[in-house]
This record gives structure tokens, C-alpha cells and sequence, in this order.
């Protein structure tokens, strides 16, 4: 069959609207990754054994199951583990919620690795001139350890939300309906006659994203490079 | 004004001070020496609670302290009236030259921001940074990086500041402007604590010498006594290795 490109056109703007499904779970995984993923850096980072070693146990755990192993264990399982312990029934749930806590889950272990190196890379000479010359230790750490964290972690960031926007395609098997869950629920309307127009389509919004979200970084980035 | 007693510290096995006594009036000028690993750095640190003393006690403005125990806030109004200057400068990467000088006044002390600029700028004009209040540090030399270290210790007006061999990590070109400085500073009759290997600029400067090795205070004098007539054995011994001999009669 020839590709047809006025069908790429119609469906690339078919599929657009459900990026809003796909920023929705990106977004909402990388907020609870980042703050999980804090905890759990501060966590590796402690001189306690026993919350170091669970900051090591947990990370080797969740960095070796496969995201849709994940996925299927937290949408399966979550559901019969809250109703056993707390009585409550999630099942009727919206399916990007279990999106959501797999993505956050997976995206946690590697920005938890990325905000400990970040912390790390710190001279621990200017925390100490900071307390110094009178901040508190938590002003010193809000004022000038992290934000040179950030620009050293921002593009180690910038992969990760890439990374977990792909992951989230994988919520079409819960049923989730993302883009990619709507050019699969396409293609298959129209028996595959369109496959390639719906795909390519697919991958220019895919495409296009990543543009969009590196641009924002490199803007990101201008702004705490501090004239380096 | 500072007065140290007995002050311990290990590092697990490693005894760094074992029982240090020192005692700085106000306007002194006391000069630390001593071979590496003698404990110098260590006890500069102990005094701003940078690092934990093991035991010992602090006297400061009159007030004792237990160094092992004291509070946060009791730690944190030291660390308030005392100020330091690391040996490599340990600027605020993510700040101008301005706001390296100006963080401990607006954010550690309250002081409005205008008020602290002020103070700020002249004591950078008193290192000749002043032009590059606005400069990030990750622009700068060495020696004028560390030019800004000791202005932001100054800005703070503490009773007294501590510097941890603020020469030592420097082009030795570099060297002298930040010695001019800190003679400068010796000269305002501000109290100060210098650890440093820097010979003649101790002879110059100092009113007090120390001599430390091993944890201890093997010898204190004025620079005369401690450079011309030592009596310890381990003072000749160190002074010999690193003075030229036809300069020092030992």
C-alpha cells in the first residue's frame, strides 16, 4: 500500500490531544521520583547502616524487574494488597494512577542516583563556609548546595524524563489510553490499513516532545550555570 | 577574648590533638605552625565547630563552653562572631562576589539588604575586589578568590578570624597580594589565628607564635623567641628543615 501522507497529517492531529495524558503521567512521576528519590539519596548517602543498606537493597530491586513487569505487578497486585490491608477497593481506579506508580517507582531509583552524585560533586568546603559565616544548616543547603546540584544534575534529569515518557507507552497493556494507547486503538479500527501514516505520526509527536523538553532544559540550564 | 583548654580530637584511632591549651587576647596576632599532620588545621576547625572536639573547653567573650556539648544555638552564635578563611577559599560557586560577601550578613544576621551591600563593598574595596563585585568566582584567580574569602570574613565584623593556610593553595605569584591583606588587617588590630608556612610573613606579623607537633603545643613565644633562641629540640628541628640556615641562627 502507498503511504498516504494527507493520513499521517489526520492522524498525527487524532493523536496530539492524548499528550496531554502522557505530560499528565510524565510530569506527576517526576515530581514523586524527585522527592522519593531525595529521601532515598539521603538515605545512601547516611552513615546508618540500616538505611543505607535499604537504599542499596531497594535500588538493586527495582532497577533489575523490567518496567512492564513492574507495571503488571503494581496494577494487579496493589489493587488485592490495599484491599487485604486497609479494606479499601481501588479497583475501579483510572488506570494512569497505576501508570503513574510504576513510572514513579522505576524513576525514583535513578534520580535518587542522580541527586546523590550531584550532592557529591558539592566541595563540601562551601556547606562548611556557609555554616560558617552564620546560615543555618538547612539555609546552607537551600541556598548553596542545591542549587548547584541541580545544574549539575539537570542533564542527567533531562534523559530520565525522556526515558520515563517512552516507559509510559507501556501503559497501553493496563489499557491506559496515552498516545501511543490511541494509534494502537487507531490502527486497529482502521485493520492496519494506515500502520505506517499512524506510527510515523506517533513518532513525530514522540519526536517533537523531546524537542520541545530539551529546549526547556537548555533554557533551564542558562539560568543556574552561574557564569560558568 | 579566646581561651582554649585541653581540646581532644580523634579521628578513630588517629589521636589528632591530645589535649591542646591556647589563649588569644584581643588585637593578637597568632601564628600557627607546625609540620603536617601536627593538628593545626584541626584545631582552627574545632573552634568554629567545624569539627567536633572530643572534649575540652572554650572561653569566648567570657562565656564558657563545653566543646563537646555545646548547642546549636550556642555553636551557631560562635560560628556567628568568629569567622573563616579556608585554605581553598570555598567560595559560593552559585553567587557573585558580592553576594559571597553579603550571604552572611542578610541570611546569617538579618542585617536589610542595603545596609549589608554597603558593608560589603567596603570590604571588598579593603582587598581591591571591589571591581569584581560581580563577577561569579568560577571567573577568578586564586588569589583574588581568596581575596573575596577573607572580604567576606571581614564584612561580618567577628571578633576574630580564623585562617586556615589561606596562602598554601596559590600560584606562588599569587601569594603576596593575599599576604598584604591580611598584614593589612593585622595592622586594624583585628584579632586573628593564622595557620600558615609562610616564615616571614609570621616573623612579620605574628605578636604570638605557635609551634605544634604531634597534637601538642611543644613551644609558644614572640616570633623572636620562637625563630631565634627555640628552645625545643622539635622546634630547632622543624625550623632548621624549612628557614635556610645563614638567614636563622639555630
Amino acid at each position: 500500500m502507498r503511504f498516504q501522507i494527507q493520513y499521517l497529517f489526520k492522524y498525527f492531529f487524532k493523536i496530539l490531544p492524548y499528550l496531554k495524558v502522557t505530560i499528565e503521567y510524565a510530569g506527576l512521576s517526576l515530581l514523586f521520583g524527585l522527592i522519593f528519590g531525595s529521601i532515598l539519596a539521603t538515605f545512601k548517602l547516611q552513615k546508618n547502616k540500616v538505611l543505607k543498606y535499604f537504599g542499596v537493597v531497594y535500588t538493586a530491586i527495582f532497577r533489575s524487574v523490567p518496567p512492564v513487569v513492574l507495571l503488571f505487578l503494581v496494577y494487579y497486585g496493589l489493587p488485592q494488597l490495599v484491599l487485604n490491608l486497609f479494606g479499601i477497593d481501588i479497583q475501579n481506579e483510572e488506570k494512569i494512577l497505576y501508570v503513574i506508580i510504576t513510572i514513579s517507582i522505576l524513576s525514583m531509583v535513578s534520580l535518587s542516583e542522580v541527586i546523590r552524585s550531584a550532592y557529591i560533586s558539592i566541595d563540601k568546603g562551601q556547606y562548611e563556609a556557609a555554616i560558617s559565616t552564620g546560615l543555618l544548616p538547612v539555609q546552607a543547603m537551600i541556598r548553596i548546595v542545591i542549587p548547584q546540584m541541580i545544574y549539575v544534575a539537570l542533564p542527567s534529569i533531562g534523559n530520565i524524563v525522556i526515558y520515563l515518557i517512552k516507559e509510559g507507552s507501556l501503559g497501553f497493556t493496563i489499557g491506559l489510553v496515552d498516545v501511543f494507547g490511541k494509534a494502537n486503538s487507531l490502527n486497529q479500527n482502521s485493520y492496519s490499513n494506515y500502520i505506517l501514516e499512524i506510527y510515523v505520526a506517533l513518532a513525530l509527536i514522540y519526536w517533537f516532545s523531546s524537542i520541545i523538553l530539551e529546549r526547556a532544559l537548555k533554557l533551564i540550564e542558562k539560568r543556574v550555570s552561574f557564569g560558568r | 577574648m579566646l581561651e582554649l583548654k585541653n581540646v581532644k580530637k580523634s579521628f578513630g584511632k588517629n589521636k589528632i590533638l591530645k589535649g591542646v591549651d591556647i589563649n588569644v587576647n584581643k588585637g593578637d596576632v597568632v601564628v600557627i605552625l607546625g609540620p603536617s599532620g601536627s593538628g593545626k588545621t584541626t584545631l582552627l576547625r574545632t573552634i568554629n565547630f567545624l569539627e567536633r572536639a572530643d572534649s575540652g573547653t572554650m572561653i569566648f567573650d567570657g562565656k564558657t563552653y563545653d566543646m563537646k556539648k555545646a548547642g546549636k544555638k550556642d555553636v551557631n552564635f560562635i560560628r556567628k562572631n568568629t569567622a573563616f578563611v579556608f585554605q581553598n577559599y570555598c567560595l559560593f560557586n552559585n553567587k557573585t562576589v558580592l553576594q559571597n560577601v553579603t550571604e552572611g550578613l542578610i541570611v546569617g544576621r538579618k542585617v536589610p539588604k542595603a545596609e549589608a551591600e554597603e558593608k560589603a563593598r567596603a570590604a571588598l574595596e579593603k582587598v581591591g575586589m571591589l571591581e569584581y563585585a560581580d563577577y561569579y568566582p568560577s571567573k577568578l584567580s586564586g588569589g583574588m578568590q581568596q581575596r573575596v574569602g577573607i572580604a567576606r570574613a571581614v564584612a561580618v565584623s567577628p571578633d576574630i578570624i580564623l585562617f586556615d593556610e589561606p596562602t598554601s593553595a596559590l600560584d606562588p605569584e599569587l601569594v603576596g597580594d593575599v599576604l598584604k591583606v591580611i598584614k593589612k588587617l593585622a595592622k586594624e588590630d583585628i584579632t586573628m589565628i593564622v595557620v600558615t608556612h609562610e616564615m616571614s610573613f609570621a616573623e612579620d606579623v605574628a605578636n604570638k607564635v605557635i609551634f605544634m607537633a604531634d597534637g601538642v603545643v611543644v613551644e609558644e613565644g614572640t616570633p623572636d623567641e620562637i625563630f631565634y633562641r627555640p628552645k625545643e629540640e622539635r622546634t630547632k628541628q622543624f625550623l632548621s628543615r624549612i628557614i635556610p640556615m645563614d638567614n636563622y641562627v639555630i
